[in-house]
């Protein structure tokens, strides 16, 4: 029968879940396997172009506290930063939605800024602000903007005329048509935004630090510093925590995701 | 007509009262220039508890009346009423229960929650009506095991099942059905339409139901409104002079094949007309 539901997907059932590990984590674990290896020869081959894997290592035990300190500066450059900027670019995209004479009208503007290169409003900011942390906000926070903005404007349109319809010949406000339709209809696209805004708010971070440098300022100023003085290890544990910054966000946001919006993953559904 | 009158039809639920009035209705799209008249001088009147069909070839403006009558689209000229009110103020009070062609439910909601939807929705409307337990009413429509389901975990027969049900649930005077069946599979579209007919049967409303199928159209209704097109417009109302309750046996009847070849052959001479 046509009828019948479908099943949520078994897990385990095959009894094979050794074999999937390897099978799903094994090719990826190679490829990194891989690049250590290739990085190893370089770096022993030619100690001026990169540094060994160990002594990055080295470096990252010998001042952890350093590390710390500069890693949490980034992190809440990033947290209050990108949140503003995430917070705001909904917000705008919720009126924009709402309102279309306020799309027209601050549109053309936003374009304008998000066309102009952060790298190169970040020393004008410093000018303006100074050292403090209230530039580097404002640039981390200016490179999620722009994604959020567009996405989760996207998203407010896009919703299923048929459902609308429904809603309009029931006579719903414009508030309950957003809090029941709108706003839980568009929350996929504001994910696929928030993924590309994510890892843009650790460039943003590090980008606003390589302009305003100074005695831990972060991660981008100890990259910058530590470069300048040939510090290879330092540079390059430096980049690594970055990194290690931007895959931490982009997990918490995919598993974020999956409590949110595990309505709109077939699989997870089973279908 | 062809002549069934050997069968008994069944007394309407309310015999005389008006549910909804379509009065010389025009409606056209596009500019000056290039104006297309969707719908020209239609009028038609649907009783309290009656079940009418809108049938004819595509093009013909069925789905465009119906978006008038839900009050979704504005008529250029003439009026229409649902119970001597304004479609507007209707809709203010949630007179209107639409099942649109796909279920459109909320895939973030479980099906007992979408078919909660229309009771939480303009609330100030639901005073003095009898709003019915949707739970029970999901019961009847044969998905109490799917209550706490996502219309994802449903086959499209059951989610276009909860999109009735939905539209039941508030006790709505009229229901605007735009062909809710067209996108399942035949013998599941058979089995709707018959849990459809049965629920109705026992809950009697005014219906409007835009449909491409012949047997549907005459299974489900009491007249059958076939409408030409170029410019849209009423042929023929066809009385469906066939006995209530009824059930799948009804196919198989003389009455029922003689009317359906009556309704078939009324299609062709509108489409051959559209032709020339």
């Amino acid at each position: 029968m046509s009828d019948t539901v479908a099943t949520a997907p078994r897990r385990n059932a095959s009894g094979f879940t050794m074999a999937r590990i390897v099978f799903d984590w094994g090719p990826p674990a190679l490829t990194f396997v891989i690049v250590a290896v290739l990085w190893q020869l370089v770096a022993i081959n030619n100690p001026y172009v990169l540094p060994t894997l160990d002594a990055i290592g080295n470096s990252l035990a010998s001042d952890p506290g350093m590390y710390w300190a500069n890693l949490l500066v980034t992190c809440q450059e990033v947290v209050i930063g990108a949140g503003a900027g995430i917070i705001c670019g909904f917000l705008l995209a919720v009126a924009m939605s709402e309102l279309p004479i306020v799309e027209k009208a601050v549109m053309p503007l936003i374009v304008v800024i998000m066309v102009t290169p952060v790298v190169a409003i970040a020393p004008a900011l410093v000018v303006a602000f100074g050292f403090g942390m209230l530039p580097k906000y404002i640039v981390t926070g200016l490179v999620v903007f722009f994604p959020m903005l567009v996405n989760s404007l996207a998203g407010l349109r896009d919703v299923d005329q048929k459902a609308l319809d429904v809603f309009k010949t029931l006579h719903a406000s414009r508030w309950e048509i957003f809090r029941d339709l709108r706003l839980p209809g568009c929350m996929p696209f504001v994910f696929a935004g928030l993924r590309i805004a994510m890892p843009l708010a650790v460039v943003g971070a590090a980008v606003a630090e390589f302009v305003a440098a100074g005695q831990q300022a972060g991660l981008g100023s100890l990259v910058t510093i530590a470069a300048a003085q040939a510090n290879l290890p330092v540079t390059w544990a430096s980049i690594a925590l970055l990194c290690l910054l931007g895959v931490l966000l982009v997990s918490l946001l995919a598993l974020l995701r999956k409590r949110i919006l595990w309505w709109s993953d077939e699989d997870v559904i089973g279908r | 007509m062809p002549a069934v009158s050997h069968l008994q039809s069944a007394p309407a639920a309310y015999p005389d009262e008006i549910g909804v009035e379509v009065s010389n209705v025009t409606k056209s799209f596009g500019g000056d220039t290039s104006r297309v008249t969707v719908l020209n001088g239609v009028s038609l009147t649907i009783k309290k508890g009656e079940f009418v069909s809108l049938i004819g070839p595509s093009g013909c403006g069925k789905s465009t009346l119906l978006k008038l009558v839900a009050g979704l689209s504005e008529a250029n000229g003439g009026s229409v009423s649902i119970n001597g009110k304004s479609v507007r103020e209707a809709a203010k009070d949630k007179a209107i229960g639409l099942v649109p062609q796909s279920p459109a439910l909320l895939p973030w909601r479980t099906i007992l929650d979408n078919v909660s939807l229309p009771i939480s929705i303009n609330p100030g409307a639901n005073a003095g009506r009898k709003l019915r337990d949707p739970k029970e009413i999901l019961q009847s429509f044969g998905l109490g095991h799917a209550l706490d389901r996502y219309p994802a975990q449903l086959s499209g027969g059951m989610q276009q099942r909860a999109a009735i049900a939905r539209a039941f649930v508030f006790d709505p005077e009229i229901l605007l059905m735009d062909e809710p069946f067209s996108a399942l599979d035949e013998m599941n579209r058979d089995q709707q339409r018959m849990g459809l007919l049965d629920f109705w049967q026992s809950n009697r409303k005014s219906v409007l139901f835009v449909t491409h199928s012949v047997p549907e159209a005459i299974i489900l209704s009491d007249r059958i409104v076939l409408m030409a097109s170029h410019p849209g417009r009423i042929a023929e109302i066809i009385d469906v002079d066939l006995p209530r309750p009824r059930n799948e046996a009804l196919y198989a009847s003389d009455a029922f094949r003689d009317l359906e070849g009556y309704v078939r052959s009324a299609l062709r001479k509108v489409m051959e007309a559209a032709r020339v």
